[in-house]
């Protein structure tokens, strides 16, 4: 493939270029070559370029016949003008997940060789990326935008907005975002479409050729031909044209503000003023709930002190204060921190807990894709007996007051929230996704009294709210195997540098556990 | 040393080998983090200017290094494999920790000449102190990411030891040290001078006043100053263009690269004639708490140690993490006024959210380029805040136990300034 589109570069007199790349993960290696052709600009100074992509193969595994050939003929047609300022890079990818990560990745020479090969030819910096995606020959009906980066990253919405316009305004073709194939635009349709682009944000793996571009600072989109009906590739190739033509006239970047937004149909969007107070206060609620325990645990504290002195104290409120020095028993031992709140304990099992989460990260990571399914079983099955083991063997090993329990939960919050307050300003749909997915975490009451129907009832919900739930949820959506799934993800981690796992694993799982823990403790306390 | 100190200190050695061996990336990850590494501390900026040092140029062209020579007269004599340069980190914070542990031995942060806290039962033991340092995340990632403030911290360490000793000479002289590699440190000398002479032995204080104690330290400070400066001359083929460079950016910031503190921002932002006011505001302000706390909390030297570090951490041009560890470890020998503290729990969560925005919010500025310098720099304001808030809690944690322990009948009442 490569050997015959580098010809029909070379017969337009473009300088092309050739990369191999060879990618392992889960057990599958993916391989294959790029072929890219650079068109000098007649009036630039090869300080920027723009990136005209289209892959061999498209996402759902379609040959991009039309696309392919759509962007050839593009490279001769663009040739022959001489208005270029920036540079024009064609790049045809072997596929749509790895090409165009081992292309852009050796294009700034972040690549690892041998595996991936470096670039024989550059350009100057990436401006822009338009990624075309038209595998039928037949007419088509609508232009499907995809603009989901990686980690949930956006290119920024003039990009959106410039092919909206051009397609809709000019071409005269409708503009479909987010698979939303009919939309009224009205509030049902908006929801959907909202909702449809905060998973996508959220779940951060590549929705396209362009995603891979997006963390590099290019803005990228890709435009994807779908339906039945009118339009030709010569209404595509227009509005591609036109679309580079923009880009082309660009002084500078895009302005910094629009790169956070959600989309609710291509002219409406919700800006981030609006949408980050959401997660927001999600996260504060944990914040908040941790900061409560941390003023209860003191009083707390200061009724089992009254308790163990009654006698002796005096004022409940300066009791925390007075007990340094006044307890004779302290003064011989060495560890005094049994008088205050007894940090160390419940501090060590929250970060121990957290430490935990590397282990289902690093095994569902570097599995091999045949383990997947039977891997996933046996990991759910552990999840569930794994709080209150965790539990027995903690209150076994410690002997736990309800105090030491009241702080786990306040250090467990207190971390959460911290977490999806950073994570909202990184990746707002995942933030905000597990913050209402781990919101009764906030609820659960570590007091020993509790009956154990309630605490049965607890856990039967927090079974129902763990990340193995959330994968199967996943899987279901998308209509997948879970082992296709995990594929992704231990690919996505692999090959795009993608880091959902790691929150899911190492943020929400600890978490989740520290909550069974805490429903386990209302019954082991007790006995 | 008894064994519990050194089974600390085996720990995080080998703690410290396993992160710098078992993740290869993760040392120079680390030391492109503008939190860990600012100009004149970087370990990048270093090996410039050993290249440069090694193939007869001068270290200082190019303007890219900014530290003390006599750090190239070492690194050069050291074999230019990495685990060795590891090692020598490593080394540095060991040797902290002894010192830390010399420090929390003699007992100083509770019981002066002048004054005996009435707390002065819950101190934690030595090896806890070195503990609290050792394993402290943000003194792992300072020893990992290679700055040269370890040296520093090192040697201020030492000096505090030796004070603690009564050994003025021995402290003054590696304060000088700690001066001549990161300039800062030569407010610490008056408190030092304290120290020291607050731990002389009775029979040796005898025939000593304070002011001819002073007068003789601050004379061997100047003359051990003053060696190591014709040493950098003579390590640098006989030219001064060194103080220019390295105590010279420390004093006029000229180069703005983003760090945790707040200065960079600020002379960003401003119109380049209001620029040397500000630089002299913004440095007699880092020396204005010297007299103040020196005389007010005259009855604890090593505690006005602790709170000028504590300070400058803050407020001092190019500031890292580095230093706040330094603060935090030298805070862990007053567990005792612990207790007295009011803001802990805020401090310690505002900590630790900075310490998770602060890397996010700088990727959202550099790489990602949807966010901008406001974004870092509010997240710096917040962590110098958390900082503030600490320091003057501390301050007002010690003030009240001098205050109870004058007056034991007025303990754990109710206060109210006037």
């Amino acid at each position: 493939m490569a050997e015959k589109i580098g010809g029909v570069f070379d017969a337009f007199g473009l300088k092309t270029g050739k990369q191999k790349f060879e990618y392992t993960a889960a057990g599958g290696v993916y391989a294959g070559e790029n072929v890219y052709a650079v068109l000098q600009a007649p009036r630039g100074d090869a300080t920027e370029a723009l990136v005209l992509c289209a892959a061999w193969v498209n996402t759902e595994g379609e040959l991009n016949e039309s696309g392919v050939a759509l962007v050839l003929a593009l490279a001769r047609y663009l040739k022959r003008w001489s208005l270029w300022s920036k540079d024009i890079i064609f790049l045809i990818t072997s596929d749509s997940r790895a090409g165009p990560q081992a292309w852009v990745d050796a294009y700034h020479d972040l690549h690892t060789p041998p595996a991936v090969a470096s670039l024989p030819l550059k350009s100057g910096a990436i401006q822009g990326v338009v990624v075309v995606d038209y595998p039928t020959s037949r007419g088509f009906e609508s232009l499907h935008i995809v603009y989901d980066g990686i980690n949930g990253q956006l290119p920024n919405l003039d990009l959106i907005n410039t092919a909206v316009r051009i397609a809709s305004g000019q071409m005269g073709v409708r503009t479909t975002l987010q698979e939303m194939w009919s939309h009224d635009n009205q509030y049902k349709d908006r929801l959907r479409t909202m909702l449809r682009g905060m998973v996508n944000q959220g779940l951060g793996h590549a929705s396209g050729p362009h995603s891979s571009f997006i963390p590099y600072h290019i803005d990228a989109i890709t435009l994807q031909a779908y339906g039945d009906g009118w339009h030709d590739e010569v209404t595509l190739g227009r509005t591609v044209e036109s679309l580079f033509r923009s880009l082309n006239n660009l002084l500078e970047h895009f302005h910094q503000s629009f790169f956070f937004y959600l989309l609710m149909a291509e002219r409406r969007f919700v800006s981030i003023g609006t949408y980050l107070p959401s997660a927001m206060l999600i996260a504060v609620n944990f914040t908040i709930a941790a900061i409560g325990l941390w003023l209860k645990s003191g009083r707390l504290n200061d009724k089992e002190e009254n308790k163990s002195s009654d006698g002796k104290a005096s004022e409940g409120k300066n009791k925390l204060l007075e007990s340094a020095g006044e307890v004779p028993s302290a003064a011989e031992q060495p560890d005094v921190v049994s008088e205050e709140r007894p940090l160390l304990l419940s501090m060590a099992f929250v970060v121990a807990t957290h430490f935990l989460g590397f282990m289902p990260l690093y095994l569902f990571n570097n599995l091999d894709e045949k383990n997947f399914t039977s891997a996933f079983y046996i990991f759910t099955l552990l999840n569930v007996i794994l709080p209150p083991v965790l539990c027995a063997i903690f209150t076994k090993s410690f002997a736990p007051t309800a105090l030491h329990f009241t702080l786990i939960k306040c250090f467990s919050l207190l971390l959460l929230g911290m977490f999806l307050s950073a994570l909202a300003t990184l990746n707002f749909s995942l933030s905000f996704l597990i913050g209402v997915f781990a919101s009764p975490i906030t609820f659960i009451n570590p007091t020993p009294k509790r009956k154990w129907t309630v605490g049965a009832a607890w856990m039967a919900l927090l079974q129902g709210l763990t990340p193995t739930t959330a994968l199967v949820g996943v899987a279901l959506y998308w209509g997948e195997p879970l082992s296709e799934i995990l594929k992704e993800a231990a690919f996505g981690w692999r090959v795009w540098g993608m880091w959902t796992q790691v929150v899911v694993w190492c943020v929400w799982w600890p978490a989740w556990i520290i909550a069974g823990v805490l429903v386990a403790g209302s019954w082991a306390v007790e006995a | 040393m008894d064994r519990r100190s050194l089974t600390v200190i085996i720990a995080t050695v080998v703690l410290r080998l396993v992160l710098f061996t078992a993740f290869p990336s993760l040392p120079n990850l680390l030391t492109n983090r503008v939190e860990l590494s600012t100009p004149v501390t970087s370990f990048k900026r270093l090996q410039e200017g050993l290249f440069l040092y090694t193939h007869g140029l001068s270290p200082y062209d190019g303007g890219v290094f900014h530290q003390a020579p006599l750090l190239l007269a070492f690194f050069t004599t050291l074999p230019s494999n990495p685990i060795v340069v590891y090692l020598v980190y490593i080394l540095s914070d060991v040797l902290s920790a002894y010192s830390l542990i010399q420090i929390a031995a003699s007992g100083v942060s509770v019981s002066t000449p002048y004054h005996t806290s009435s707390r002065k039962s819950s101190t934690w033991p030595p090896w806890a102190v070195a503990a609290a340092f050792l394993f402290n995340p943000f003194s792992i990632a300072t020893c990992i990411a290679r700055p040269t403030i370890v040296f520093t911290n090192t040697v201020i360490l030492t000096a505090i030891a030796k004070g603690v000793q009564g050994r003025g000479v021995a402290a003054v002289l590696a304060l000088a040290m700690a001066s001549y590699l990161s300039l800062y440190p030569v407010l610490l000398l008056p408190p030092m001078v304290l120290l020291a002479h607050d731990s002389l032995p009775a029979v040796k204080k005898k025939g000593r006043s304070l002011g001819s104690f002073a007068a003789v330290l601050t004379a061997v400070f100047t003359v051990a100053a003053a060696v190591l400066g014709a040493l950098s001359w003579g390590i640098t083929g006989g030219s001064w263009e060194f103080l220019a460079s390295t105590y010279g950016v420390h004093l006029l910031l000229p180069d703005l690269t983003p760090n945790v503190g707040l200065w960079w921002y600020f002379f960003i932002e401003m119109f380049d004639s209001f620029r040397e006011f500000f630089l002299c505001v913004f440095q007699l302000h880092l020396a204005v708490y010297l007299a103040g706390l020196c005389l007010r909390l005259r009855k604890q030297p090593l505690f006005v140690i602790t709170t000028l570090l504590g300070i400058s951490s803050i407020f001092k041009s190019y500031p890292s993490i580095g230093d706040t560890a330094l603060y935090l470890s030298l805070l862990s020998l007053y567990r005792h006024i612990f207790p007295l503290m009011r803001y802990t729990f805020f401090v310690t969560s505002t900590l630790l959210y900075a310490t998770l925005l602060g890397p996010a919010f700088y990727h959202l500025w550099i790489y990602a380029g949807s966010g901008n310098a406001n974004f870092f720099y509010a997240i710096t304001l917040v962590w110098s805040l958390a900082v503030t808030v600490l320091v003057s809690d501390a301050i007002f944690a010690v003030l009240r136990d001098e205050w109870e322990t004058e007056r034991p009948e007025m303990k754990g009442k109710e206060i109210v300034q006037i």
